[in-house]
């Protein structure tokens, strides 16, 4: 879609000629010619200006009235005034006003030294006030949801956090309640804001109104330093400010960056900083002693863990998501040049059972192929977006804001192609339902139905897809979870063919990786079938995650260096992880909590860098290099992982030359091709997108060899619904957004880490006899998980949806497509 | 210059003079989503009466308004289960019925049981000819009786028969203290209140509109 | 006496069907109109010189001719807010002659290239909205409302909505909202609603007695409706009159005519035989009027030269046994209520202002507090997102200016009433000693 033209004019404000972009407010013309016009309630990233405070008053000559400088858009030669009498008369008035109900209650407010209320009161208000009617009192505070604190006295209705709540996460839990100075911000019948972006409201509070609970008299501002960093927590990488008293976060706020978060953040992402700094965190070496781990020197715990170099040829390496590329590829040159093995996965698993066999190497090239990578922004341009099973909100939950603002504000037409019905419903024009494990086949379908292989004989809503897809405008963005699999893959690339994505600059597919920097950690080679930049390998591919564990369980392979992750709590199968990791003879971990997996079977556990406080790089599943920086300083015995991995390469045997950050980030530049010639100031704070630059023509796709299977049946359903006959109802998993072990430690987070829920459709909770709500056993081939049913509206009959990733009763626990359901 | 005490100011329970600030949300309960239809029963006329008049508009959440009128009028007040119910069918959350709801003075979020509404119009011109006194005696007349409602409301745009009162949407006036106790009497008998006083059978008072010489004002000089 | 034209047939038993509307000569307006051009038919409209009956008194012509061309989605909205305290006239019309409406609004579609129209009736007015929804479902039936109507190639709908009691949606962008089912607030103006309105389309507002006049203009043709009235204030006008007067009611003047013959003429004055000490001669939110300006002539520009203004055309008369102070009290407590709370001056301005006039009934205010209360009322003119802060803000305003003396004295008096209660309480709290030694002194 177009994006809008600029066009430079010219104004006058205070007798200043001024530059500015046609169509912007006022407001902000005059803060880029540094005249300063104050406000409360604009705030362009939520949307249309509402002109509720009528702080921002000015004169504009040849309209009478004064005017809200944040609702009118400057024009050529348009002649302003901030500071005449008449001007600055109705600054007081406002402020006064402001205060008429205010407790004024600063000294013991959260929000004093970066009040803009304060501010605006000193710089234009009168100074002293003729109110002497009694205010508003009352109980102060209250919570509104275990994250966040609100102060209705303080509250100057300024409409930011009920807007964004109503326009901008639209879960429209927040409103204003009552009608006139009765108004005050609430949400239905005392229900608590609970919500996955609900702390950006905290953010967005001009006033003291509403604070984090985990900050609240934690700092104040002249106590406390900003480190700008990124947020691994998950693909999206939002930027973010680390808030950090005494070497420690104190509180994560947006940095905003356009082309990555808009400037907002996840709850996750906001709150999670306290996993940082709690007593479970493992800030010492651990190596296992008569069968208990316990803490130990570095040089005793790097010994033992350099037996690594014993198990050659035989040792099998996994790297958790949020492991940066620097890291990556010291894992890899670990691997392949030290230990003989290219046996090292990142991709984690998206599905289980049936779905998702990993997108193979020639794939994976082919779909990222710089022609093809779509932009952040370009979500929001698009003339069609398709989700193609994923659902932002749990794999990279900014983007469903991102979403949500191109089809409220640009028309964006979002089509929604996914087993488990998303967050996105009720956005979406077109909504295609698949079996669990279905994506894959679903998209072959969708390919065929595009690229016209098969004319006739496609269902109808997969017809209608692939019309809304190649006649509803060129721009088409497609998002897809690595659960598409092989075969998902190989459609995507006829899809991405037929649509002339490439052609485009607006165009373009979105991978969401399982991993925080999936993308990062492929691109270094971390990954067993390629190399660093989707090189060739020298030798034959390696095993990925499951055929690691099958062989680590049979005993083929008999080491296992684990990177920031536990497979046992993370990878499906859980019961083939524990028997692999029992029959491992050394297992290496990296961590920052002992999850069971590592509590269990580790031999030596490494203390883990949190992103607070690790120097490398990483990828955004867009392109984007960004950078993190140290923020604090390493708690306890912590090591940065880039050394901890040199100095174990050289115990095995490996000198890799990187004896600083920078040593191990100017070979990963020379590894991958497509980065060359960057540099740390390149990426500097906003990072820098390698599909945007001229070296991207480095990674030459050329032609796919795996094809995904034989023509499928053309409907996308499961071939044989086996489910519903007997009862048993197909499975399909997804990993929830708080499913991590960071929200389990971070105090604030605890209740919002999810007990397994059972989704299923209403007709079969009819025919089992299962009410919502009701307690139910999940079982399948003896194995049992206890669950929670929710009858959900959308989810498709036959169909049922396991959370992974939790601690118990985990999804992971399950290997078979179906499973039994009944009441406890 | 000497203070007084202050005067007494009407306070709600706790303490503040606005309702509702003071509540804290209850922590136990879960977010309150858009309701889920396999999961939120509502009554089928309800139901069918909301989709009709969502169809009456080209976006339907025009219909909140008129859908509230009619969760009221099943449930006596938009409980929160009312609001539930119009969210469930209307496909929007609760939260955004509450809010609308709040903002208009017709909707009840008090608990209620199903009752008789009598709005006393205590605006300027009513106030002139006597509305506080009518509003007492209506007060009193209704006094421990939950299924008559009597409340003050602004100007119900009937300045013509002041003092006057809306009784469940029947206009009546000009009211005298002592037309209270029959206008509950009528409500409790289920009649017609007050047919005499009734403004829907009054005449127009412009002498000029009756040109065949139809029934005058009673005030008006040609009417002896 | 004036000529009636929107009251002639007023009283007919019956009129509220369709039967007698068209026995009456009813839609043979909008049947002249359809043979007309839309063009033809805006050009009637402008040359009327009819302005708005609904408060602004804005040029309806002018008005129709800002919509834009075009295929967009385009919407009439009649206000039938009618909240205006003091305003009743719009009510009178629609109970007793609903087609007239009706068929007003058609013409007026038509005229604008409109095909979608809403009526916003305040929920309060029950008799009103059944009589209407009758009539609609009666001029659906005739053919009246829907598709191609009367042969011709113009189709419109038209929808009833019954708001649930707010003053402010009667502002036309807080009833845009209420219609589209949100809170009534009012929105930024610019856009305007004639460019973005209903559901963002263009959208023509006008008032219930405003599209009530248009079939009557093509009736009788826009020079001769021009001709009434003055050159400024074109047509007649349905005066709501309430108050201290022996006939309050609805009455149908020509406008320019004296207020005075509308006050005592044709109401009769207040009914104690005192003379009139103050009026509002447009609905609560005009500045009052005093005795002295009873010849004032009955017209836009006079009453807007006056320091006031016509409004709704609601006139509140109080004779020289009312208490200015009782009636400020009740305006200001209205607008406080009514205040939507989106904007910081009408919303705090407003409360406080109630806040500071029960303080003069507590006995704790001093005159020099008349200040305080004129300059918040400054504070609030002209800094508001909608005009309901300056609604109350300037009848507050002329309330002080003048009637100052009187303001005055009351707040002395209610200071004294109130030093005397309390030193009665104090006496009786006081222990014995304590006032035998006060005695001493
Ligand atoms: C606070 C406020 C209340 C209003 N109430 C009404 C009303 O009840 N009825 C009405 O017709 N116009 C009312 N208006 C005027 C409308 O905004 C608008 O000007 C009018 O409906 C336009 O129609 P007209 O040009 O036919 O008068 C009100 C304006 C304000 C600011
Ligand atoms: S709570 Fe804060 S953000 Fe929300 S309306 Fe009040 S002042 Fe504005
Ligand atoms: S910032 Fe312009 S009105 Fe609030």
């Amino acid at each position: 879609m177009p994006r809008p033209e600029r066009k430079t004019i010219q104004l006058t404000i205070d007798g200043r000629e001024v530059q500015a972009i046609e169509g912007t407010m006022l407001v902000d013309a005059a803060k880029q010619a540094d005249v300063e016009i104050p406000y409360f309630c604009y705030e362009p990233k939520l949307g249309n200006p509402v002109g509720a405070c009528r702080m921002c008053l000015v004169e504009i000559e040849g309209i009478p009235k004064l005017q809200t400088s944040c609702s009118t858009p400057v024009k050529d030669g348009m002649v302003v005034h901030t500071r005449t009498e008449r001007v600055r008369h109705a600054q007081n008035a406002v402020v006064e006003f402001l205060l008429v109900n205010h407790p004024l209650d600063c000294p013991v407010c959260d929000k004093g030294g970066e009040c803009p209320l304060q501010d605006i009161t000193f710089g234009w208000g009168l100074g002293h006030s003729r109110v002497i009617e009694p205010k508003r009192h009352f109980v102060k505070p209250l919570a509104l949801s275990p994250l966040v604190a609100i102060d209705r006295e303080r509250c100057i209705l300024c409409y930011r956090c009920v807007r964004f709540s109503q326009e901008i996460s639209e879960d429209y839990q927040l409103i204003f309640t009552e009608r006139g100075s009765h108004a005050f911000v609430a949400t239905h019948d005392g229900h608590p804001y609970v919500a996955p972006f609900s702390g950006n409201i905290v953010e967005l509070c001009p006033v003291g109104a509403l604070t984090a609970q985990p900050y609240r008299f934690r700092a104040r501002p002249w106590d406390i330093e900003g480190g700008a960093g990124v947020c691994t927590l998950c693909p999206s990488q939002c930027n973010v400010t680390f808030t950090v008293r005494d070497e420690k976060v104190m509180r994560v706020l947006a940095r905003d960056n356009e082309g990555v978060d808009d400037g907002w953040l996840c709850d996750k992402g906001r709150f999670a900083y306290q996993a940082i700094h709690v007593d479970e965190r493992i800030t010492r070496p651990l190596v296992r002693d008569a069968g208990v781990l316990r803490p130990t020197s570095w040089e005793r715990a790097l010994e033992a863990a350099a037996g690594l170099a014993r198990h050659r040829g035989r040792v099998g390496t996994i790297v958790g998501g949020q492991a940066s590329n620097e890291e990556g590829l010291l894992l890899a040159r670990l691997s392949r040049e030290a230990l003989g093995s290219s046996d090292i996965d990142s991709r984690g698993m998206a599905g289980s059972g049936e779905a998702g066999a990993p997108i193979p190497a020639d794939l994976a090239r082919v779909l990222a192929a710089p022609a093809l990578q779509a932009s952040v922004p370009d979500i929001e341009f698009a003339h069609t977006v398709l989700l193609l099973g994923c659902d932002p909100r749990d794999d990279a939950p900014i983007l469903d804001l991102r979403i949500r603002k191109g089809v409220r504000r640009h028309g964006v037409r979002l089509a929604i192609a996914t087993a488990r019905p998303t967050a996105l419903e009720a956005n979406a024009k077109l909504g295609v339902r698949c079996e669990p494990g279905g994506e894959g086949r679903l998209a072959a379908a969708l390919a065929q139905a595009i690229d016209g292989t098969v004319d006739a004989g496609a269902p109808a809503e997969i017809a209608e897809l692939a019309q809304l897809l190649r006649d509803g405008g060129e721009d088409v963005v497609i998002l897809y979870g690595e659960r598409i699999g092989a075969e998902g893959a190989a459609a995507l690339v006829r899809i991405a063919r037929a649509l002339r994505l490439a052609e485009r600059d607006g165009a373009g597919l979105i991978c969401l990786p399982a991993g925080a920097n999936g993308r990062g950690l492929r691109e270094a080679g971390a990954v067993p079938d390629a190399g660093p930049g989707h090189g060739e390998l020298d030798g034959p591919a390696g095993r990925g995650c499951a055929e690691i564990a099958e062989a680590a369980a049979t005993g083929e392979i008999t080491a296992l260096h684990l990177f920031g992750t536990d497979p046992v709590r993370e990878l499906p199968d859980r019961a083939l992880w524990r028997r692999a990791m029992r029959s491992a003879a050394l297992v290496v971990a990296h961590a920052s909590v002992l999850t069971e997996g590592l509590a269990e079977h580790a031999t030596v556990v490494f203390p883990a860098e949190s992103h607070a406080e690790k120097d490398g790089t990483v990828v955004h599943p867009d392109g984007r290099l960004q950078r993190l920086r140290i923020a604090i300083a390493h708690p306890g015995e912590v090591r940065p992982g880039w050394a901890v991995l040199a100095e174990l390469a050289r115990r095995c045997g490996l000198e890799t030359g990187v004896r600083h950050a920078v040593d191990a980030f100017e070979q990963l530049v020379a590894a991958v091709p497509v980065y060359e010639g960057l540099t740390l100031e390149e990426i500097g704070g906003g990072g820098v997108r390698w599909p945007e630059r001229p070296q991207a023509s480095a990674l030459a796709p050329g032609e796919p060899t795996t094809t995904g299977g034989e023509a499928p049946s053309g409907d996308g359903r499961a071939p044989d619904a086996a489910a519903a006959s007997n009862g048993a109802l197909r499975l399909g998993t997804y990993r929830p957004l708080w499913a991590a072990p960071e929200c389990e430690i971070s105090p604030s987070l605890k209740f919002l880490v999810p007990r397994q829920r059972l989704e299923l459709s209403p007709a079969d909770a009819r025919r089992l006899g299962i009410d919502d709500g009701a307690e139910v056993v999940v079982a399948q081939n003896g194995t049992r998980l206890n669950a929670t049913a929710v009858v959900r509206t959308g989810v498709q009959e036959g169909s049922a949806f396991l959370a992974q990733g939790l601690a118990a009763d985990s999804a992971n626990e399950l290997t078979e497509p179906t499973i039994e359901v009944s009441a406890r | 210059m000497s203070v007084g005490p202050t005067p007494p100011v009407r306070r709600f329970a706790h303490g503040s003079r606005v309702p509702g600030w003071d509540d804290a949300v209850d922590l136990t309960k879960d977010p309150a989503v858009v309701p889920d239809p396999a999961t939120t029963p509502v009554p089928d006329e309800l139901r069918a009466e909301i989709e009709a008049l969502m169809e009456r508009y080209p976006d339907r959440r025009s219909a909140a308004i008129p859908a509230l009128h009619a969760a009221q009028r099943l449930h006596g007040w938009c409980s929160p289960l009312a609001r539930t119910q119009v969210a469930c069918v209307m496909r929007l959350t609760p939260a955004y019925l509450t809010s609308v709801a709040s903002f208009y003075d017709m909707f009840e979020l008090e608990p209620r049981p199903l009752h008789d509404d009598v709005y006393v119009c205590t605006n300027i011109s009513c106030s002139l000819r006597g509305a506080d006194e009518v509003l007492d005696a209506l007060t009193a007349a209704a006094a421990g009786d939950e299924t008559v409602h009597v409340r003050s409301f602004e100007c119900l745009g009937a300045c013509d028969i002041a003092p006057m009162a809306s009784v469940n949407g029947e206009f009546v006036g000009p009211l005298e203290p002592s037309d209270a106790q029959r206008i509950v009497d009528d409500l409790r008998a289920g009649r017609s209140v007050l047919p005499e006083k009734q403004l829907r059978s009054r005449a127009c008072v412009d002498p000029g509109a009756h040109p065949g010489g139809g029934a005058p004002h009673p005030d008006d000089p040609r009417a002896s | 006496m004036s000529r009636k034209i929107l009251f002639e047939d007023i009283d007919e038993p019956g009129l509220n069907t369709l039967s007698v509307y068209e026995r009456r000569g009813g839609y043979q307006s909008l049947r002249k109109a359809l043979g007309m051009s839309r063009a033809e038919v805006l050009d009637q409209i402008k040359q009327s010189g009819i302005r708005g009956r609904g408060g602004a008194g804005f040029r309806m012509g002018l008005k129709v001719s800002f919509l834009p061309e075009g295929t967009m989605a385009k919407y009439l909205v009649c206000n039938a807010d009618e909240s205006e305290p003091g305003t009743f006239k719009d009510r009178e019309l629609m109970q007793k002659s609903p087609h007239m409406l009706i068929e007003g609004i058609a013409i007026s579609a038509y005229a604008g290239g409109i095909d979608r129209a809403f009526i916003f009736i305040r929920g309060e007015y029950q008799h009103q909205a059944e009589i209407l929804d009758a009539a609609i479902a009666e001029a659906r039936a005739a053919g009246y409302i829907g598709e191609r109507i009367l042969g011709s190639d113009f189709s419109f709908s038209l929808v009833l909505h019954r708001g649930a009691g707010a003053y402010i949606c009667g502002e036309e962008t807080g009833l845009l909202d209420a219609l589209e089912g949100k809170r009534g607030n009012p929105r930024l103006k610019p856009p305007f609603p004639a460019i973005e309105g209903l559901y963002a389309g263009p959208t023509l507002i006008n008032n219930v007695e405003t599209l009530s006049t248009v079939p009557h203009i093509i009736r009788m043709g826009a020079a001769e409706y021009a001709s009434i009235g003055t050159e400024t204030s074109t047509g007649t006008k349905l005066i709501s009159i309430s108050g201290d007067v022996k006939r309050p009611g609805n009455y149908e003047i020509e406008l320019g005519i004296p207020s005075r013959e509308i006050i005592y003429g044709l109401a009769g004055g207040p009914p104690s035989g005192l003379p009139v000490k103050f009026w509002f001669p447009g609905g609560s939110s005009s500045p009052v009027l005093t005795g002295e300006d009873l010849d004032l002539a009955y017209d836009f520009d006079t009453l807007a030269k006056a320091g006031s203004m016509l409004g709704s055309g609601a006139i509140i008369v109080a004779d020289e046994s009312r208490r200015v102070l009782d009636t400020m009290l009740k305006l200001v407590k209205f607008y406080a209520h009514e205040s939507c709370g989106k904007c910081v001056p009408c919303r705090e301005g407003t409360n406080w202002t109630h806040k500071m006039v029960q303080r003069i009934f507590a006995g704790e205010a001093t005159p020099m507090d008349l200040d305080i209360m004129g300059s918040v009322q400054e504070q609030i003119m002209g800094n508001c997102l909608c005009v309901l802060g300056d609604a109350m803000a300037m009848p507050v305003s002329s309330m002080i200016r003048k009637f100052r003396p009187e303001l005055e004295a009351d707040i002395e008096a209610a200071r004294e009433r109130a030093a005397a209660r309390d030193l009665a309480a104090a006496a009786e709290l006081r222990p014995l000693a304590e006032t035998e030694s006060l005695a001493v002194h």
